[in-house]
């Protein structure tokens, strides 16, 4: 499904620097092989060990190859920008100095006077100039890491992306390539020269935060957005409304956010541009939720008439036309907001005894001649309806496709939830699907260990390549029914990251049960990094998520 | 604008605005500012703050060439806004509410931060002027800070009109702390803490007014810090990547001082020292018995010495904490070169802990440190405890009360209200924790120099740290501050107003647990944050 595939000729340049190097360094073969077997996966459990062997990536890039030098890294790194893509370069730009940051949190921000470091520059080029972020967009790139000889033109580090979200994806696998090396006090490449080539298995990686249950500060938010960034994840699944409380502000319906807790609890519109654009800075789409008509109760504080009555409050009233009213207020005033494609009418767990209960409801559906079951079809069809209107592409969950797979719009993406076995039914019938199974990939259920996280695959059971291109790929859904701003990264992080590589990396290299131990130890690795860079990432080896750690001991065996 | 001008508005407020509620009676349910100052009067009005909302400093002695006033302003500037995108065009509102920024007026040139550094400050909010200023008068810049603190707890983001608003005003508010020592302890050695967290740590330690941060660098498990003078203690860390240079250590001090918040660096010897041996196993009495440190071996005494060096030119509080709890000496009495040497000095394994522990003493006293000991050390021999000493109460209560009457100064840190990481001491129990139960006569009530909470760290680490100190900690941090009178007498009084100083740690990125429960548990059920 992807819409932008990568341009061949675009990566002449970097292939062309790496065989160059090949000629100079004739011991150095460019083997690209599955990366578990050239990456060195022993991890020294010894008190004191040199660092040589804590150089881990995670997500697994698709291909690297990687030497037998350390490289010193210039804190005064400079970066040069170059290719077609000016108009997208602020985006690199802001990143660099991100990223920066986050590589030399750890020792001096100046170069020290007449050490000659190895690594001075960054080139990042990127060929397109088009900084629209959308499913699909183009996200390879490949990475070089080698020393800068006399007289050559090789490059120091040197990232090559089609797409400016592309070199984003490049930066991140930089800074987990740099290591601050407490021996040297110096930022070390280990295992350099190093030539990653590398794009994502699925387009879609996704992660839902339910800010209804429970409330989210903005900052805390950006916190989980700017952690995502670090596993490679792109969606932001916001399920902004449900039942409990309706925090965001809608401008056509200024009273529905008297449906939040309190009246600090709540987001403006800019609040939310701010979040997107934020998102969009680090290669993060935000795909907004409704959830009608089943979770929506919270709409009815600031207009009742939105309930079948005010004893009987859930689903929203079908037989009105001010609730679809409403729902099309809504998302004109989202679209103003979330320009990403898809859009999530939720459409799960409803539960319609208030319609039949309520009398003119009821009365409603006999006029009509339907059933509830009808009555659900045709509240989901017509919001489907609004949403098309709105040029968004529907997501609605299982229960729509379950219970109408006929009637759904053929464009509607299905998104898993209840059990395994439905993406491949609903690609069967021509539906793209997400997989989002909560057995396993449901952050709230604390009995999933990472294992079962990790070895939960979004292509199980589907065989048919044109089948498997319907899978746009997963989603790990933090509801906030017992998670809130004091737990929601430590619930999240670090099993969302094995779903993140699951995701990212090719399925052969994730797949092999073989790669257990050492998969474990790349994620305690990337899970202390994650604490490193302040994220609260729980540990690794513990049976129930959120667990705090059993005793003492390194993060790098807990 | 300088202080007769000040109070001339303030009579003006008083003229005008017949809803100013007095000092004494202030009806404390209304209002959400934590710790709970001295003194409090507020009103009914309601101002904004400016888009230019500015600092000025006209009539301040202090300069602040260290810049730790205009960071702290801009850090308000920071919480206040909480991320939200303020309203640009102001014009819709009443010029006449508008404040235009804040005046500071710093009576100290100095900003040297020393133990009892005072910290008392002034804040008011008129309700009138041409234009309007919120103004904070301190002795010393880290009063001023305190001030700025209190401010932002005064702020809100109003969702509807998209401006910082200052509500209840005019406010005036006069403020300083009950103890001069309000201690939050880390523990690194259990699990090591990446800078980003301490530096979290010390941020959200600001906001409850706490002051020292207790470092327990090294313990039994690891050595993560680097020592100049014995550079191999550090491979004692758990990996090459749990370490702290120096200059980090240095970073720390400085991060924290900027904030008005001691680092107060502790080694606990002879007990807590395994770790020491990995670099050099000549420290451990032998290869299979290896705690405690080896009281026979005068390098022992020679690493420490070198340790406390080091520390001087880096930990600059007035204090060292020299540990000295939990040992267990049978190493010493089995192990032969040890129990020989024992024999030499005719000692038995109790005098010598007492002999360690006391030239411990010396080496900090020489490098100009007072000290701070675990109460194992007052129990056991508190009459030969160097006069300087701070006996650090943790085993149960009761224990300051014989400290001060032996004449020496206390910290309070009872295990059963204190320890943080007991899950199962409810904020209630923090809350109600009195430093001075039992201590009567002001000559000696003086000697307690405040508390502690502690944050062990067998279970603690990146992941799992600020929802177990906080809103606890912030329990314990209005005993420490808030005058006894003001302090309520029943906690369930002040449920509610801490619920909102928990929404603020959260909104502040802090992740800060419910306060329906105990430690650290999830919210049981979904639900505003202002009722768990």
């Amino acid at each position: 499904m992807s819409s932008n595939s990568p341009k061949p000729n675009n990566r002449t340049i970097l292939l062309f620097f790496f065989f160059f190097i090949s000629l100079i360094f004739p011991f150095f073969l460019p083997v690209f092989v599955n990366s578990s077997r050239t990456l060195s996966l022993h991890k020294s459990k010894l008190r004191f060990d040199d660092g040589q062997n804590l150089t881990f990536l995670w997500p697994l890039p698709s291909q690297f190859t990687s030497g037998n030098q350390t490289l010193t890294v210039d804190p005064n790194l400079s970066f040069v920008f170059s290719g077609n893509g000016g108009r997208s370069s602020y985006i690199v730009e802001e990143a660099f100095q991100r990223y920066k940051n986050i590589i030399f949190k750890y020792s001096s921000k100046v170069s020290k006077s007449g050490v000659v470091y190895d690594l001075q520059k960054l080139n990042v080029i990127v060929h397109s100039d088009n900084d629209e972020l959308q499913l699909g967009v183009d996200e390879s790139y490949s990475l070089l890491v080698a020393k800068n000889y006399e007289h050559s033109i090789i490059g120091e580090i040197t990232i090559e992306a089609n797409s400016v979200y592309g070199a984003l994806r490049g930066l991140e696998t930089l800074s987990q390539l740099c290591v601050f090396d407490y021996g040297a006090k110096t930022v070390l490449v280990f295992k350099a020269p190093w030539f990653i080539q590398d794009k994502p298995r699925f387009e879609f990686r996704g992660l839902s935060l339910d800010t209804s249950r429970h409330y989210y500060p903005v900052d805390v938010i950006k916190q989980v957005i700017e952690s995502m960034s670090y596993a490679k994840l792109n969606v932001f699944h916001w399920h902004i409304l449900d039942e409990e409380s309706f925090p965001l502000e809608v401008p056509r319906y200024p009273n529905l956010w008297r449906g939040a807790y309190t009246k600090w609890e709540r987001y403006t519109v800019e609040d939310a541009q701010e979040i997107v654009s934020f998102a969009k800075m680090r290669g993060i789409n935000v795909m907004a939720e409704v959830d009608v008509p089943g979770h929506a109760e919270s709409w009815g504080k600031g207009y009742p008439d939105l309930w079948p009555s005010s004893s009987c409050t859930e689903p929203l009233d079908v037989s009105k036309n001010f609730t679809f009213d409403v729902i099309s207020g809504i998302l004109a005033d989202m679209r103003e907001i979330f320009p990403f494609k898809l859009f999530h009418l939720g459409g799960d767990e409803v539960n319609t005894d208030c319609w039949n209960s309520t009398p003119h409801v009821k009365q409603w559906l006999q006029d009509h001649n339907m059933t509830t079951k009808d009555a659900y079809q045709y509240f989901v069809l017509r919001a489907q309806e609004i949403a098309l209107s709105h040029n968004w592409t529907p997501v609605n969950w299982e229960e729509t496709f379950n219970a109408f797979p006929s009637k759904l719009n053929p464009q509607t993406v299905v998104h898993n939830w209840l059990g395994p076995g439905v993406c491949p039914k609903a690609v069967a019938k021509g539906f793209r699907c997400i997989f989002s199974n909560q057995g396993v990939w449901y952050l709230d259920h604390l009995d999933v260990p990472w294992d079962d996280v990790y070895f939960a695959e979004p292509l199980e059971g589907i065989k048919d390549a044109s089948e498997q291109q319907l899978v746009l790929g997963g989603e790990v859904c933090m509801w906030s029914e017992t998670a809130d701003p004091s737990n929601a990264q430590q619930t999240i992080w670090p099993r969302a990251a094995a779903a993140a590589e699951r995701l990212w990396s090719n399925r052969d290299a994730t797949s092999a049960t073989d790669t257990n131990s050492s998969t474990l130890n790349r994620l305690e690795y990337f899970r202390c990094l994650l604490t490193r860079r302040g994220i609260p990432a729980a540990p690794v080896r513990n049976h129930y998520g959120r667990s705090p750690p059993t005793g003492p001991g390194s993060c790098y065996v807990q | 604008m300088g202080r007769k001008g000040v109070q001339k508005i303030f009579l003006g407020i008083l003229l005008v605005n017949v809803l100013v509620i007095s000092v004494a009676d202030v009806d404390k349910k209304r209002l959400n500012i934590w710790p709970m100052p001295v003194s409090v009067s507020y009103g009914r009005d309601r101002l904004y703050l400016s888009n230019e909302f500015e600092l000025k400093t006209d009539g301040s002695k202090y300069s602040d060439a260290s810049g730790i006033l205009k960071d702290a302003f801009f850090s308000l500037l920071d919480v206040i806004k909480g991320d939200h995108v303020i309203e640009v065009n102001a014009s819709s509102l009443d010029p006449s509410l508008v404040i235009k920024g804040i005046q500071v007026v710093i009576l100290s040139p100095s900003d040297e931060l020393q133990h009892g550094v005072d910290e008392t400050y002034k804040l008011s909010v008129p309700v009138q002027g041409n234009p309007i200023y919120a103004y904070v008068e301190a002795q010393t810049v880290y009063g001023a800070l305190h001030g700025l603190q209190t401010f932002s707890q005064v702020c809100r983001f109003n969702f509807a009109t998209r401006v910082i608003e200052v509500y209840q005003a005019p406010w005036t508010i006069f403020d300083q702390p009950r103890f001069s020592y309000r201690g939050l302890l880390i523990d690194t050695s259990r699990h090591f803490l990446p800078l980003p967290v301490i530096k979290k740590v010390i941020d959200s330690m600001t906001y409850a007014k706490l002051n020292v941060l207790h470092w327990h660098i090294v313990d039994t498990q690891s050595f993560p810090l680097e020592i100049p003078s014995y550079p191999k203690l550090w491979n004692g860390a758990y990996s090459s990547s749990e370490r702290y240079t120096m200059d980090e250590a240095a970073e720390i001090v400085r991060y924290a001082q900027r904030r008005g918040i001691h680092v107060l660096a502790e080694i606990d010897v002879p007990g807590h020292a395994q770790s020491w041996g990995f670099g050099y196993p000549s420290l451990w009495p032998s290869t299979n018995c290896t705690q405690p440190l080896d009281v026979s071996n005068n390098f022992t005494f020679k690493v420490i010495d070198g340790i406390l060096s080091d520390f001087s030119k880096v930990f600059k509080y007035r204090f060292v904490h020299l540990g000295g709890d939990e040992v267990d000496t049978s190493c010493w009495t089995s192990t032969p070169h040890i129990s020989k040497w024992l024999k030499k000095k005719g000692f038995n394994a109790s005098e010598a802990y007492q002999y360690f522990v006391l030239k411990a003493q010396q080496i900090a006293l020489s490098h100009g440190y007072e000290i701070i000991n675990w109460e194992e050390t007052f129990n056991n021999f508190g009459s030969k405890l160097s006069r300087k000493t701070v006996v650090h109460n943790w085993l149960g209560g009761g224990v300051a009360q014989r400290v001060v009457a032996a004449g020496l100064r206390c910290i309070v840190s009872n295990q059963d209200k204190w320890y943080l990481d007991h899950l199962d001491a409810t904020w209630q129990d923090f809350y109600s924790n009195e430093p001075l139960t039992n201590i009567t006569k002001p000559e000696q009530q003086a000697l307690v120099i405040g508390g502690e909470v502690c944050m062990w760290g067998e279970h603690i680490d990146g992941s799992d740290i600020e929802q177990t100190i906080w809103p606890r900690a912030a329990a314990a941090a209005e005993r420490l501050w808030t005058p006894y009178d003001n302090l309520a007498k029943n906690p369930r009084e002040v449920t509610s107003r801490l619920a909102h100083f928990r929404c603020l740690l959260n909104r502040r990125g802090v992740a800060a647990a419910p306060v329906s429960g105990p430690g650290r548990v999830a919210p049981e059920e979904p639900g505003s944050c202002y009722s768990q």
